[in-house]
């Protein structure tokens, strides 16, 4: 009986391996499986047998009985997820993607670095008035900036914005003090197109008000800003710098990232690159829009957004990214 | 500004202290920003001061004379091109083995003579251009001494931007860069030498007669014989940037760099009594550069009645200049308002030493110190000079000393730190302040030099005390504030995520366009523009009103690369006087794909709606643009407020840009579109009962446009109705296919198929009874 069994199952076992469809293996089910299969014959035999073959018998048709339907729903499984579709599985695909603006990639890290250090977004006009854009600011009438030859005057008397620093003024009459706002935005200065000036760019503008604010909250933000902008430790330097709308000023220099701080053509070979002007904002700035500067002081701080661009990115032509020339913007993807 | 250390040795105690070559770096971060330091001088070597013994011309050479030259060891023979050489003249001998000018001198042959060395001139030595002859040496001079015992030629040349000393009056000669050297590395800056001059004489006739002279001080000097300006001076000139041109101009110039104080010398044959006031209209007057210029009612000018002398503060005329055989001068030393020197230069095209000065408003009180130290330098050289005037000294508003009280909470609120009153007293003391210590203040007099401009509040003084004790010494602290919410606003963000949506989901390209329309693309579409001007240009200068314009004109340029476009841009048009933002995207494509592109541009409008604010947007025809196709211009909106526009270029226009393509346009009022408040979602209970979805297809003629289906299948009403959806439309020769589906079910109960057959036969015969067939 034993070796009848083993052939069985030996038998059984080959005809699963060999099926290929649901229905074959339905069918090897029946056959060894079912009422009239000959398993089942052989199990009726066991009535007759003592009780010691009983239990010995019964158990192990059991296994076989578990094992060949194992077996039989696993086939059935595996013919089942063969996708009877055949194709060209190779074919290349493409990322179907646009671009953003380098500026806009940028501008986007710096205003989530600003947002994790508390600082507002805010914004402004571009057109603006002379008011906004100087007098607000201290910048006395007869400062050159005023010039024609510097500044997008308009034939109705207001002016093209010369520096994102109006949001300040902005910010403060809106909101007052204590406040922590930065500002991107375009700027426009009336100058000659070259590899390196353009009359359209950005910047960004940062402003901090409270009571007790010190120069040297002025260096801890400045330094960690730029510290996460270059995702590294960068050197800084500090010296003063003269800006109306700031007393201290100061201009807020980084070791140069292309040499390292050894000289090379893009820091015109002094190992640092002015990149931030700021200083404590002055007096003149706050009492204008309605802040006791005898109670607050603040600072501000501003970074030109194009020309961080340009670093990250190594664009070394200013013009390229106003040229709308998608041969060389659509590189940017969208972070 | 080009700065020479030598210079500055002369006015610091125990300068020898000080490394002259490091000492910049510091200087970058306490003062101004310094662009460059050169080291002069160092590759000159080998030149002693020789004497010529014997001279005589070579024979066939029109200029070659041979020497024979003493050089204080042996006498030599120099073959020489000068014109100047004659016997008994001291001058530079480079010897065998020197160097000058980067080259190594060694014996060689001229016209076949042996020359054993070479005589120099000031050019070689390098200081002066375009020389004649060798540079003749005072007899004084002994022969043999290394002509650096004489002449300084080595130096450190230092460039400081000039940018970072506009607010900076006092800085633009050395004496001031020297007062804050001596601040820097505490030592003591020394007084300048002077001479007195009595008061026994007349007064010059000088009348101030507008207020924008703040000062004028003259000196009338006589006897002037010498015209030999001394070499040091000269090396000093050329290495900060100046020529040398005869000692009096010298002077003046020398007095500049030294004090900052631009002064002036006028022919005193030609000039003897003085005004100061305004120019004439349209009157012409010679400069000394021999350009005729015009000037204007604004122009403040140094002259007596109808002759003009001098565009004050600018420069001096031809007329009155300096000759070679002056021996008299009118020295002029004065102030004038900066800003009105600034427009007077910028009108005249005509940026000088002095007027970059005059610009940065001058201390009035440099004026005697300057005339003093003038006197003081000419004497040195020319003992037989008489002073023919008093210094006759024109001043009606002298300058109040400024005084400032600095407490000391204040400083301690910008330093947060205690800076100690030894360091503050010292410091400040050493850059000129007067500053008494009170208990909880400082008392400080501003010095005249930096009370002008730059220092008027405490925060001034501050800045001063901050930069001194160095930046990089304050210690970093990080902001402690409230931890309340910021203000918000939502433009960036808003901005960002549309733009991110248009890259990611519609694979359009983000470009940045200029906000003034571009004046050749205009005339090459024939359209006219009107708006807003940028003065003072005659091209490119209206400000937009249409940002899709500069799109456009971006598509074209890139079509020339590529059969497609989509590119879109988040910027500021100018519409009746005012900002407004705008979301612009435009799209250019085959002529054929129009429909396509038309459709694909209202599901990008849809879907910015539908993802931001979850709503829905409809489109109405509109009137635009007239280079918009008039048929197909459509507003967007949302409910009933018009939020933005779609527009087709028309074809004659899109033609004369590409003949095969199509240029398509959306435009979203940022503004409004921000301000839009999100439409939430609610939950709605699943209904436990199954739908049905019931397709249907319509046939309509060609010549109707779905929106009149659309509005029979609005006016058909069922409470079965869950959803309707339009799904294709096939086109045919003459008649168009729509399908649409139906979503049936209620909330109450499984639909029997008695309802469901009813709600066929009613819609069935709507839609005949509206006219059209349906495929059933």
């Amino acid at each position: 009986m034993q070796d009848e069994l083993k052939k069985l199952v030996s038998s059984a076992l080959a005809d699963i391996k060999g099926a290929l469809k649901e229905s074959e293996l339905l069918n090897i089910k029946a056959k060894y499986l079912g009422k009239k299969s000959k398993i089942a014959e052989l199990m009726s035999k066991l009535k007759d047998m003592s009780i010691e073959e009983k239990k010995q018998y019964g158990a192990l048709f059991n296994k076989i009985k578990k094992d060949l339907e194992n077996k039989i729903s696993e086939k059935i499984n595996e013919v089942n997820s063969k996708v009877d579709i055949s194709f060209d599985d190779s074919l290349p695909v493409q990322a179907s993607l646009g671009s953003l603006h380098p500026v806009t990639i940028v501008t986007k890290e710096l205003t989530d670095i600003l947002k994790r250090m508390g600082f507002s977004v805010v914004s402004g006009p571009e057109m603006e008035t002379e008011y906004f854009n100087f007098e607000a600011l201290n910048i006395p009438e007869s400062h050159p900036a005023r010039d024609m030859q510097d500044t997008y005057w308009l034939d109705n008397g207001k002016l093209l914005r010369t520096h994102t620093s109006p949001n300040q003024v902005h910010a403060m009459q809106k909101y007052g003090a204590p406040i922590k706002i930065c500002a991107p935005g375009r700027c426009f200065r009336n100058e000659d197109l070259d590899a390196s000036h353009e009359n359209t760019f950005f910047q960004l503008e940062g402003m901090v008000i409270d009571k007790n604010v010190s120069i040297g909250n002025l260096m801890y933000t400045m330094k960690e800003l730029l510290s996460a902008i270059f995702k590294t430790d960068v050197d800084v330097r500090v010296r003063p710098g003269f800006f109306p709308f700031v007393e201290p000023g100061v201009e807020i220099d980084c070791s140069c990232l292309i040499c390292g701080g050894k000289g090379c053509p893009t820091c015109k070979n002094s190992g640092w690159i002015e990149l931030c002007p700021g200083g404590m904002i002055h007096p003149n700035v706050l009492k204008e829009s309605g802040i006791d500067p005898e109670e607050y002081t603040g600072f501000a701080f501003g970074l030109g957004i194009t020309r961080l661009a340009m670093m990250k990115y190594k664009i070394d032509d200013i013009r390229v990214l106003n040229s709308g020339d998608l041969r060389a913007l659509d590189k940017f993807n969208v972070e | 500004m080009l700065i020479s250390c030598n210079r500055l040795k002369n006015y610091i105690k125990d300068s020898q202290k000080i490394d002259w070559f490091s000492i910049w770096d510091k200087f970058s971060i306490r003062t101004a920003e310094v662009e460059g330091v050169t080291v002069k001088g160092k590759d000159i070597d080998g030149v002693v001061v020789a004497e010529i013994v014997e001279c005589e011309k070579v024979p066939d050479s029109k200029k070659l004379h041979k020497l024979l030259v003493d050089n204080g060891k042996e006498k030599l023979q120099i073959i020489c091109g000068a014109p100047n050489v004659r016997i008994g003249l001291k001058a530079p001998l480079v010897n065998v083995g020197g160097h000058v000018c980067g080259l190594k001198i060694t014996s060689r042959k001229l016209a076949g003579l042996e020359s054993f060395g070479m005589m120099c001139s000031a050019e070689e030595l390098g200081f002066a251009e375009n020389c004649e002859g060798i540079l003749e040496l005072p007899d004084d001079y002994i022969v043999g001494k290394d002509i650096k015992e004489y002449l300084p030629l080595e130096d450190i040349i230092v460039e400081i931007d000039n940018k970072s000393l506009t607010n900076r009056p006092d800085l633009w000669g050395h004496y001031g860069i020297a007062r804050e050297i001596a601040a820097i590395t505490s030592h003591e800056l020394l007084p300048l030498d002077l001479v007195e001059i009595p008061n026994n004489k007349k007064d010059l006739d000088i009348r101030i007669k507008n207020p924008l002279c703040l000062r004028y001080t003259g000196l009338k000097i006589d006897n002037i014989s010498n015209k030999q300006t001394p070499l040091d001076m000269q090396i000093f000139l050329y290495y900060t940037g100046m020529r040398s041109i005869s000692l009096i101009v010298d002077l003046t110039n020398y007095l500049m760099l030294e004090l900052g104080q631009p002064m002036h010398a006028f022919d005193a044959r030609k000039v003897n009594s003085i005004e100061i006031d305004m120019a004439k209209n349209e009157d012409k007057f010679y400069t000394l550069d021999n350009i005729e210029r015009t000037l204007n009612s604004h122009i403040l000018m140094i002259k007596k009645n109808k002759d003009y002398f001098a565009v004050a503060g600018v420069m001096g005329g031809l007329d009155s200049e300096i000759l070679e055989d002056t021996t008299a001068i009118i020295l002029e030393s004065a102030t004038f308002d900066a800003a009105s020197i600034r427009r007077a230069a910028t009108y005249l095209g005509l940026r000088t030493e002095a007027s970059a000065r005059y610009e940065k408003s001058l201390d009035p009180n440099m004026t005697i110190i300057a005339t003093k130290r003038f006197a003081k330098l000419l004497q040195e050289v020319d003992k037989e000079i008489e002073f023919a005037s008093n210094i006759t000294d024109v001043y009606p508003n002298p300058l109040k000393e400024k005084k400032i009280i600095l407490k000391k909470e204040t400083l301690r609120k910008y330093m947060n730190i205690d800076i100690s009153a030894d360091f503050i007293v010292k410091t400040l003391t050493t850059l000129g302040f007067k500053v008494k210590e009170k208990k909880d203040s400082y008392d400080i007099t501003v010095p005249t030099y930096r009370a002008t401009k730059d220092i008027s509040l405490q925060a001034d003084i501050i800045e001063e005390i901050a930069r001194m004790y160095g930046y990089e010494n304050i210690r970093p602290e990080p902001l402690k504030l409230e931890l309340t919410f910021g203000e918000l606003e939502h433009t960036q963000e808003k901005e960002y995520e549309v733009k991110r949506l248009l890259a990611t989901k519609f694979a359009l390209n983000e470009v940045h366009t200029y906000l003034w329309y571009k004046t050749a693309f205009l005339n090459k579409l024939g359209i006219t523009k009107d708006n807003i001007k940028l003065l003072g240009k005659s091209e490119d200068n209206i400000l937009r009103d249409d940002l899709c314009l500069s799109l456009m004109e971006v598509a074209q340029n890139n079509l020339k690369y590529q059969n497609k476009v989509g590119i879109f841009e988040i910027g500021t048009e100018f519409i009746n006087g005012e900002n407004k933002r705008v979301l612009s995207i435009t799209l250019a494509d085959n002529i054929k794909a129009i429909e396509y592109n038309f459709y694909k541009l209202k599901e990008i409008i849809v879907t910015i709606f539908k993802t931001f604010y979850n709503l829905n947007v409809t489109f109405k025809k509109e009137k635009s643009f007239d280079y918009y196709n008039e048929d197909l211009s459509f507003s967007i909106n949302v409910a009933s407020d018009r939020v933005g526009r779609i527009n087709v270029v028309k074809s004659n226009i899109s033609s004369s840009l590409s003949k095969k393509k199509c240029f398509l346009t959306a435009s979203v009022d940022f503004d409004k579109y921000e301000k839009l408040t999100k439409q939430e979602y609610l939950y709605e209970n699943v209904s436990k009962y199954p739908t049905v979805s019931l397709d249907y297809t319509i046939i309509m003629s060609k010549d109707k446009k779905y929106e009149v289906l659309e509005k029979a299948l609005g006016d058909f009403k069922s409470k079965i109705i869950k959803n309707l959806q339009f799904i294709e439309r096939y086109s045919g020769e003459k008649e168009n296919k729509y399908t649409i589906r139906y979503i049936v079910g209620s909330d109450e109960a499984t639909l029997t198929s008695d309802e469901l057959q009813d709600f066929r036969e009613k819609f069935i015969n709507h839609i005949k009874k509206n006219g059209f067939s349906i495929i059933e």
